[in-house]
């Protein structure tokens, strides 16, 4: 009993959370700014997938839990665990404050979310060719 | 909005899905309706060992109906900027009740800007209006010497809040104005006094730069609680001219609430500690310290914590005026107001003016998205008698065989949190 405990307590540990910022860790945030140039930092992009306003007019558009990209989001950018992540969206929305951002389901159809749907912004794997119509507003390498 | 233009808003709402739905890749987008429910659940299950008193409803007897819950929470939207939110609470707890626990309307003229008119809940400290909410903080029981003092959980009235985040830093105002009507619960019992609060209001302060976090609160209102327990004798004391007396038994005046809190947050671990202090113009309690810290590390899915919680009465004054009768003794004969001047004396003895120290060691399993495990064991300590968490009768005051016992014992605690 003891022992499987032990193995699953050391399973846990999950590999994201252990390995170093490599080329396939590396995300973008993407915005459709309509054409107009915009760069944000490391704590305004967090800001904004807290709820905060940052005077742009920008609605954040994040993927699913357990989805691998989120994953190195929430690690490298918000710097809190999904768990604490959720508790705090528990807290927002149930004392009436903000709702979590809108969540798609994966990679490609947030870019077409993207494409769609003007001054939402998301984030992406460093690798998805990313269209002419979205604007780069910042990038973890 | 008058019923009449209720279709048009319908109308218009479901062209917006169909558009929404029509310019987005169908297989990707949760389509949002015009009505969303959501709600929270906890199953919380307690036992108390090492006294024969409660605390927090709990005993030596298992208990599972202190805490558990069920909260559902609709929103309807009319559009996107105006909507309606309720929260229907079923709670199993005998001193609290079951029904509507919120109600309002919401309008939000921008992403920066939000303003709410209804029944609200109380934004006094740091998880005060998500004290329900299990599932947002790692204990089972928020710290009771900071979440269970002399507070009620909601107020009629309305509400506004500003958000800015420049640069480097995430900024969150919000104030509120009101009045509160119902029952007053101290150390998570109701008390039989009829509260009611006017003028409330307050002003919330939420700074956040990188790890950091700061929190600072003031709450004021007009308190006009009737305590019915002590309303004879002050008549009495009002009747033989003993005024400064009767008056100092008053529970009306001013009640002023002020908070600090701090938390520093890492992928990792976490840190909290907060300080509350509450004054009142009522002699018969004066004011009251609360505080406390705790420590967190996260593994995975799994959260280890611990706290140390610890919170002080000041000192009560009682009136002068009645101690030469009390001195010169029973005599019915004599001295007729000897017992009136002893019930007197005796209230202010029986006041809750001692304080508790707890310390608590927890873990949180969360081993699904929105659903946790938790378990909780605090030791709890008075290091003054009367803390006001063991022992307080329905009164409100101490009786005579609890009066100068100073109190310890264990709570156990298990939990099962879930968000939907």
């Amino acid at each position: 009993m003891m022992r499987t405990t032990l193995k699953y307590l050391l399973l846990m540990f999950t590999p994201v959370l252990l390995l170093p910022v490599q080329a396939e860790n590396s995300i973008r945030v993407v915005a459709n700014t309509e054409g107009k140039e915009l760069t944000l930092g490391r704590e305004q992009v967090r800001n904004l997938f807290m709820g905060a306003s940052l005077g742009y007019d920008l609605r954040p558009v994040a993927l699913p839990p357990k989805n691998r990209t989120r994953m190195i989001f929430n690690t490298q950018i918000i710097g809190l665990t999904e768990s604490r992540i959720q508790s705090y969206w528990a807290q927002m929305k149930f004392t009436g404050r903000m709702q979590p951002p809108r969540e798609i389901n994966d990679e490609p159809a947030l870019l077409d979310y993207l494409v769609a749907h003007p001054g939402s912004v998301g984030y992406l794997p460093a690798d998805i060719q990313i269209p002419d119509a979205l604007t780069v507003l910042y990038e973890v390498r | 909005m008058s019923l009449r233009s209720l279709p048009k808003y319908i109308n218009c709402s479901i062209g917006g899905i169909a558009l929404a739905l029509g310019s987005v890749n169908a297989s990707a987008v949760a389509v949002t309706d015009d009505l969303d429910v959501s709600g929270f659940m906890r199953v919380v299950g307690g036992y108390l060992s090492g006294t024969d008193q409660k605390v927090d409803g709990y005993s030596d007897e298992p208990s599972l109906k202190q805490q558990t819950l069920l909260a559902v929470q609709p929103t309807y939207s009319f559009t996107d900027s105006l909507s309606v939110t309720g929260q229907l609470l079923a709670h199993s707890s005998d001193n609290r009740d079951s029904g509507v626990e919120w109600l309002y309307l919401s309008y939000r003229p921008d992403d920066a800007l939000h303003f709410r008119a209804g029944k609200l809940r109380m934004p006094f400290f740091a998880y005060s209006d998500s004290i329900d909410v299990g599932y947002s903080y790692p204990w089972i029981s928020a710290p009771a010497q900071v979440y269970s003092n002399y507070l009620f959980s909601t107020f009629n009235g309305v509400s506004g809040s500003y958000n800015y985040a420049g640069s480097n830093f995430a900024l969150n105002l919000e104030a509120y104005y009101g009045y509160f009507d119902g029952d007053i619960l101290i150390a998570g019992s109701r008390v039989n006094v009829d509260g009611r609060v006017d003028d409330l209001r307050g002003l919330v302060v939420n700074l956040r730069s990188n790890n950091v976090g700061l929190r600072l609160s003031y709450h004021t209102g007009y308190n006009e609680t009737r305590i019915y327990a002590l309303e004879p004798l002050q008549e009495a004391l009002q009747q033989i001219g003993m005024t400064a007396s009767a008056s100092s038994l008053d529970s009306e005046g001013e009640v002023t609430f002020i908070e600090a809190a701090l938390s520093y947050d890492t992928l990792s671990s976490f840190y909290k500690a907060e300080w509350v202090h509450t004054t009142t113009e009522f002699d018969a309690a004066p004011s009251l310290t609360g505080y406390y810290f705790t420590a967190g590390y996260n593994i995975s899915d799994w959260t280890l914590h611990a706290t140390y919680a610890s919170s002080a009465y000041s000192e009560t004054n009682a009136e002068d005026e009645l101690q030469p009768i009390l001195a010169a003794g029973y005599d019915p004969v004599n001295n007729p107001l000897y017992e009136l001047a002893a019930g007197y004396y005796q209230v202010y003895n029986s006041l809750p003016d001692g304080s508790m120290d707890t310390y608590t060691l927890g873990a949180r399993w969360d081993f699904d998205i929105n659903m946790a495990l938790k378990l909780d064991v605090s030791y709890l300590k008075e290091t003054a008698p009367r803390s006001g968490f063991f022992a307080l009768p329905a009164s409100g005051f101490y009786t005579d065989n609890s009066i100068s016992d100073k109190y310890s014992a264990t709570l156990y605690q298990l939990g099962w949190e879930w968000v939907f």
